[in-house]
């Protein structure tokens, strides 16, 4: 009985100029099987989308300069361009609003409340250092679309599925887009060791081998 | 009017919290100390080019973290103080060595620091090598180099430079330490 297993995939860098499913295709075509899922890393959809910015770029405004100073030091937009971006992104009285709601919640033990409310870039953007050079000097918003190119890749590869994912080493995996039929939960279930690895291993396509057999099994069971 | 007061009296006190936690919080502090640096050694040496190297140790002492996001040695050699030599010089982390002087966004939590590699090449434009650091050195050549740093933290990017000097005299007892050793 075959295995599920996750086969990371090595490419150059990638940069705004490549279509990400055209690189999908060109790097890992020969690897993927009808029973295959391929999931790719949201950053690097994202930076062949060109959602990328320069903290040289962001004309700061004073609301971000108070805001980022009520964000612990470990996340993207403790900085103030990091701040910044999430609020060009999502808006900056939508950003406000969820400050003060999240911090009330707070007040009353309920964590998560801000970035629930301040919209889904606030938590995908990625603070410099974020990704690998030399991309490490931007910050890098979340991708456009993921489940749209989730189901381009699905169709160009004719694999079982395929899935955007944000994966990192701090145990922490969450599915932004997947083809039909795909459970994200499942997926970020399996990709919580992150196989994507570190930016210099430059691994950002990754294939779960057999899991459209290990599904049929399952629900077989069942 | 009671009303309007109350509200104001609001904004006031909120404002001044918001500043007090500020200022309270602080911020980044990059130093880089080279006052506390090593000698120059001499790393390499050809007929034409001599490769010097030291390093320089750097601290955030602020109380957040902080990012350097670039950083890079400026030589200040003006061919009006001594037109004898070529110089490039470049920069890494100890920790993160690279090749292609390129210097990749570092975290830096704060009360924690590192070291940089600073490598300065000189390249004799006429002659060889030896005799043109000679002559630097009979003229009393000393080069400065700015270390350029970039830092993104709580408050907007900045960049800010430390100055280093490389004295002819530090050159001569890298060249005279490598010569004895042979």
């Amino acid at each position: 009985m075959e295995e599920l297993e996750l086969q990371p995939v090595r490419t150059r860098i990638l940069t705004d100029k490549d279509d990400i499913v055209e690189m999908i295709v060109k790097y890992a075509k020969d690897d993927v099987g009808p029973d295959d899922v391929v999931s790719v890393a949201e950053s690097v959809v994202a930076i062949t989308q060109g959602r990328i910015t320069r903290p040289e770029d962001l004309k700061i405004c004073f609301l971000a300069k108070i805001l980022c100073r009520f964000v612990p030091q470990l996340g993207s937009l403790s900085s103030v361009a990091g701040m910044q971006s999430a609020m060009n992104a999502e808006g900056k009285w939508r950003i406000l609003f969820a400050m003060i709601i999240g911090m009330l919640a707070k007040i009353v033990g309920k964590n998560g409340v801000f970035y629930e409310l301040a919209g889904p870039q606030a938590a995908l953007v990625d603070d410099v250092t974020g990704t690998m050079p030399p991309f490490d000097k931007c910050l890098v918003y979340g991708p456009r679309d993921p489940k749209g190119v989730a189901e381009e890749i699905k169709s160009r590869l004719g694999c079982f599925g395929a899935a955007v994912a944000d994966v990192n080493d701090l145990k922490r995996a969450a599915v932004l887009g997947v083809s039909e039929g795909l459970d994200p939960k499942k997926l970020a279930r399996i990709l919580i060791d992150n196989p994507f690895g570190n930016a210099s291993q430059r691994t950002p396509i990754v294939i779960i081998k057999n899991y459209g057999k290990a599904e049929k099994r399952a629900e077989g069971k069942a | 009017m009671e009303f309007l007061m109350i509200v104001v009296v609001l904004c006031v006190a909120v404002s001044i919290g918001v500043w007090l936690f500020i200022a309270r919080q602080g911020d980044a502090e990059f130093e880089f100390m080279v006052k506390d640096r090593t000698p120059f050694i001499l790393e390499e040496w050809t007929e034409k080019t001599a490769t010097f190297s030291c390093k320089v140790p750097f601290m955030n002492k602020g109380t957040q973290d902080g990012t350097i996001m670039d950083a890079y040695p400026r030589h200040l050699l003006p061919c009006e103080q001594y037109d004898g030599v070529e110089v490039n010089s470049r920069m890494e982390l100890m920790t993160a060595p690279r090749t292609d002087n390129y210097f990749e966004a570092v975290i830096i939590p704060h009360g924690t620091g590192g070291a940089v590699a600073i490598t300065v090449t000189f390249t004799a434009k006429k002659g060889s090598i030896q005799d043109a650091l000679d002559e630097m050195c009979e003229l009393t050549v000393d080069m400065a180099i700015d270390i350029v740093y970039q830092i993104v933290a709580r408050t907007p990017w900045y960049i800010h430079k430390t100055r280093m000097v490389m004295t002819c005299k530090e050159i001569m007892d890298a060249m005279q330490t490598k010569n004895a050793a042979k």
